[in-house]
């Protein structure tokens, strides 16, 4: 279903769901903040409030106008019912001047608020919404009356197929296709299909079929995903010291994991969070931890563990077993960092687990270390919840005072420059205190036909989704 | 009574199929030993899907590990898994299915109660069952397996037992005051030699095909090497052509394996056929 709170919470869930409905703020062929549903918005000289004012020619898919209380209303439901994606938590409140203008109060003078907030919650029908109670329940058609250049027609839940129609006059152009079919195939059957005439867009294609897709003569963008494979510590139990999660850095060979798992479908990440390309990513050499056994054997032995005659670590008299946990989408490459752990001494119990289970594992501090995907991109407002927070994917660090405060500092930066400045050191105290392991930037690839193509969107759709398939795309 | 019986070819073969069974203990025990000293190499490499050539006489898989070596170290474990499983669900089987038939109605009646509880739960339940019972490894899957696998069995058993009791043999012996467990002992599992056999043939068949699949329930190490997990990792090489020497090898030895396992079976049930006709 393609309406925000009952979407599947994965980034291309959200991604379709923004062709539904629209957000304030959209974005240009360059990623920069572009007129969405507001035609344009002034920030005021204290940083306090923003005055937006609205297309006023906007229509909801059931015909009725949009107007700036449907924005008030989505600002003070959202607060009300958290959505997923964007939290409007920075907001005070919002008063409305007149039918498209209205001044949003925030609480801090902060920065990305235009790339954050208001790029990614999506505006919801007031006349719909305000008599839904339980919107996470709500999943009837009505629940995907948005704004955006197409509506969702009809879908399958059981098959994960949508069938979106053009919108007549939306303010940002007319669509370039009467239809939008969308369909969960796998990789290969697509690329029959994509033959076959009866596919148009392979949205992401495993990278290793790539060939097989140009071959056939398809356009094929391939850009790095910024969702960066990581090795992740337990923070709270064996790993709490930042020498000992060096010295794993240490042991484990990027580059041969490069050469084994990924051949040719990833690059060598950086150790500071930001990966090239990004807007935010410091040149500044990071340390890059190449493979060094003879410099983690000396951080082990100051950290006080022990090597026996035959190689094996131990700890206080007793061998060290480190759990390392994931899930079954990278079972490969656990094979190998494990196997580089064991040559190194280390006795390792591998768990791959449906996500379920891992999750609880993770909750329960089960673990040692974890191999885990997650997303660098977005506006780096999202951060804190992707270091400091608890869910399985982040990277569950402990509040680390210096780090924290560089977080906050670029938050209410009031300037583009000073921002840039904190998350440089940010990212050299990320690869330094290591609160995960960046390991590889898998590629991803999205094919096309003649039809129609794209790049990949620079810094990633909205809330940083890593995809070609922006909404602009398919208007012209 | 079968002591009159001649002996049929069939049952001359038992020998040798035991001296076949010798061989692979002897192998296997030799293949464990070999991986103990690390004389056989299977670490990851970079020569990632490597058709078979001089280097890797089967090729090399998806990160880079020698095939050959593989199904050499994989033999041991695969066997032991499968053996042990469909011994222990046999067994189980048997025993369930005596107390069925000797142990009266209210005994009959629980058991056959709890196959059927076993026959409709999803076995995802049991999974996270004997998971939260158990550390997850080898011994949760020939318990998984087990328990899984015995409770198909049971109503056959039954059936042939139910039979038995009636026979004559049985009812001279309890005239002359032998008691069950010396009629099950010396009538009843002679009789069920023949079908425990292919109960068994049958459950190993599913153990070594089964075990393949539960890795990713976080139940196995994904490192646990069997013939049957070789197999699944070659399923996500079916586009790229390497499946040729990934699947094929590993598959032919699981076939060559139940084929042997079938012979060995073979006059097992044979020899049953005689005793029923003589009977």
């Amino acid at each position: 279903m393609l309406a925000p709170y009952v979407h599947r919470k994965n980034g291309v869930s959200y991604l379709y769901t923004t062709y539904v409905f629209d957000t304030l703020v959209s974005q240009d062929a360059d990623g920069n903040p572009a007129p969405g549903l507001a035609r344009s918005w002034q920030r005021a000289p204290d940083g306090l409030s923003y005055a937006i004012q609205l297309q006023s020619d906007a229509k909801w898919h059931d015909g009725k106008a949009v107007t700036a209380e449907d924005v008030a209303f989505t600002m003070r439901y959202m607060s009300e019912y958290p959505y997923v994606f964007g939290s409007v938590k920075s907001i005070e409140r919002v008063e409305v001047e007149g039918p498209y203008d209205l001044r949003v109060y925030v609480k801090r003078a902060e920065t990305g608020l235009v790339e954050g907030v208001f790029s990614a919650i999506p505006i919801l029908p007031e006349h719909v919404y305000s008599r839904i109670e339980d919107p996470f329940r709500f999943a009837s058609l009505e629940a995907a009356i948005g704004s955006g250049p197409y509506r969702l027609a009809a879908y399958d839940k059981a098959q994960g197929r949508y069938l979106l129609e053009a919108v007549t006059d939306h303010p940002l152009g007319r669509a370039r296709f009467e239809q939008i079919r969308i369909v969960k195939m796998n990789p290969d059957a697509a690329l029959q299909a994509m033959s076959a005439g009866e596919v148009d867009i392979i949205s992401y294609l495993p990278v290793d079929r790539v060939l097989a897709a140009e071959a056939e003569g398809f356009k094929v963008e391939v850009a790095p995903s910024h969702h960066v494979m990581r090795l992740g510590f337990n923070h709270r139990g064996r790993f709490a010291l930042r020498e000992l999660r060096q010295a794993i850095a240490y042991v484990i060979d990027r580059k041969a994991l490069l050469d084994t798992a990924f051949p040719g479908t990833a690059e060598l990440a950086q150790t500071g969070y930001f990966q090239p390309g990004s807007r935010w990513w410091n040149e500044d050499d990071n340390p890059t931890y190449a493979h060094d056994p003879a410099k983690a054997h000396k951080f082990l032995i100051n950290a006080g563990w022990a090597q026996t005659a035959a190689g094996r670590w131990q700890r206080e008299g007793d061998d060290v077993s480190l759990r390392l946990i994931t899930d079954g989408r990278s079972v490969k490459s656990a094979r190998v960092i494990t196997e580089q752990l064991e040559i190194f001494g280390f006795s390792i119990d591998l768990r791959v687990m449906e996500l379920g289970a891992l999750r609880n594992l993770v909750a329960e501090g089960a673990y040692d270390l974890t191999l885990f995907s997650s997303s660098t991109l977005g506006d780096p407002s999202n951060i804190g919840r992707r270091v400091f927070g608890r869910g399985w994917n982040s990277d569950r660090f402990p509040a680390d005072p210096e780090m924290t405060g560089l977080i906050r500092a670029q938050t209410v930066a009031s300037s583009h420059a000073e921002r840039v400045e904190a998350l440089d050191q940010f990212q050299r105290l990320y690869a330094e205190n290591l609160p995960s392991y960046m390991l590889v930037n898998p590629l991803m690839a999205t094919t096309f036909n003649e039809k129609l193509s794209a790049p990949f969107m620079p810094g990633g759709v909205a809330v940083g989704i890593p995809s070609a398939l922006h909404k602009s795309i398919f208007l012209e | 009574m079968a002591a009159d019986i001649p002996v049929e070819p069939g049952l001359r073969r038992v020998p040798r199929q035991g001296l076949v069974f010798c061989f692979l203990v002897a192998f296997c025990i030799v293949i464990w030993l070999t991986a103990q000293t690390g004389w056989l190499e299977h670490g990851s490499s970079r020569d990632v899907l490597v058709a078979p050539g001089m280097e890797h006489w089967l090729g090399t898989n998806e990160i880079g590990q020698d095939v050959l070596v593989g199904l050499i170290l994989a033999t041991p474990t695969t066997l032991a898994l499968a053996t042990v499983t469909a011994i222990l669900a046999g067994a189980l089987a048997l025993s369930a299915a005596s107390l069925v038939v000797l142990g009266g109605p209210l005994v009959a009646g629980v058991v056959l109660r709890t196959v059927d509880v076993l026959q409709v739960v999803p076995s995802m339940l049991l999974l996270l069952f004997v998971a939260a019972l158990v550390n997850p490894g080898l011994i949760a899957l020939v318990l998984l397996l087990t328990v899984t696998g015995w409770s198909d069995d049971v109503r056959i058993v039954v059936a042939v037992l139910r039979r038995e009791v009636r026979r004559e043999n049985i009812l001279y012996a309890r005239a002359m005051g032998a008691g069950w467990i010396y009629c099950w002992r010396w009538h009843l599992l002679a009789a069920l030699r023949p079908l425990v056999g292919v109960v068994i043939v049958q459950n190993l068949r599913q153990a070594a095909l089964k075990s393949a699949g539960l890795g990713f329930l976080g139940l196995t190490d994904p490192r646990l090497l069997t013939w049957g997990s070789m197999m699944q990792s070659a399923m996500d090489q079916l586009y790229t052509g390497a499946w040729i020497w990934l699947l094929l090898p590993p598959a032919f030895l699981l076939s060559l394996f139940l084929h042997w396992i079938l012979k060995l079976s073979d006059p097992r049930v044979q020899s049953g056929l005689e005793l029923e006709q003589r009977l």
